[in-house]
């Protein structure tokens, strides 16, 4: 007897490539704030469903934004 | 000349005439290594996201700039001297975005390619598929 599946899953998609962005930038704190939850760490693609080269991009922003004191190294 | 861009966490306790003196240091610099401001946004006061030098808060101000790789040199090492200044970040836009354009090129470039190569497949097989019929 097969279980029966409790949940609907959603197509992860991902946002920048949606809107075809070329540069994430470090300031742009609302959008970076998505991508980190509570505990400060960035989120996994695999979650986020975000493309590879977006996901480096945006590492390298959130990164960038702990340097100045934008997001946290460690969160709550 | 490539376009940078600076962003600089002043500290929050300097007086507004303090901060003013200091900035306008900053832009005489620029302007004396052939710099000029293309975007000037400033943030002001910002609580800090950990503290830095025992400071909760920062000033923040960010500059985009078109000069010659000497003035950026220049520039940090006022910054760096500087105990005003908590924290500054630099970057070249150009880089940043000369990557992303450069890759873009790329794989249009290989999406062309591979059309053109099915279109070719597509064309073949159709000319087997008529040898065939005949």
């Amino acid at each position: 007897m097969s279980k029966k599946k409790y949940y609907v899953k959603r197509k992860k998609t991902c946002k920048f490539t949606a809107e075809g962005i070329e540069y994430i930038d470090y300031k742009d704190i609302d959008l970076i704030r998505q991508y980190v939850p509570v505990s400060g760490k960035i989120l996994p693609r695999r979650v986020s469903g975000t493309n590879p080269i977006y996901q480096r991009k945006l590492t390298r922003a959130i990164k960038r934004a702990r340097m100045m004191a934008l997001l946290p190294f460690l969160g709550d | 000349m490539p376009l940078y861009e600076v962003g600089v966490i002043l500290n929050a306790q300097l007086e507004d005439q303090d901060r003013a003196a200091f900035l306008g240091e900053l832009k005489e610099l620029l302007a004396r290594e052939k710099a000029t401001i293309v975007k000037e946004d400033v943030w002001g006061k910002r609580v800090l996201a950990y503290e830095i030098k025992h400071q909760r808060e920062g000033y923040y101000v960010f500059w985009q700039y078109e000069a010659p790789g000497s003035a950026v040199k220049q520039l940090e090492t006022k910054l760096k001297l500087s105990d005003q200044v908590l924290r500054f970040l630099h970057l070249n836009l150009d880089r940043e975005t000369q990557r992303a354009k450069k890759m873009a090129r790329v794989r249009a470039e290989q999406k062309a390619a591979k059309k053109a190569h099915k279109a070719k497949a597509e064309a073949a097989a159709a000319a087997t598929a008529a040898v065939e019929g005949a």
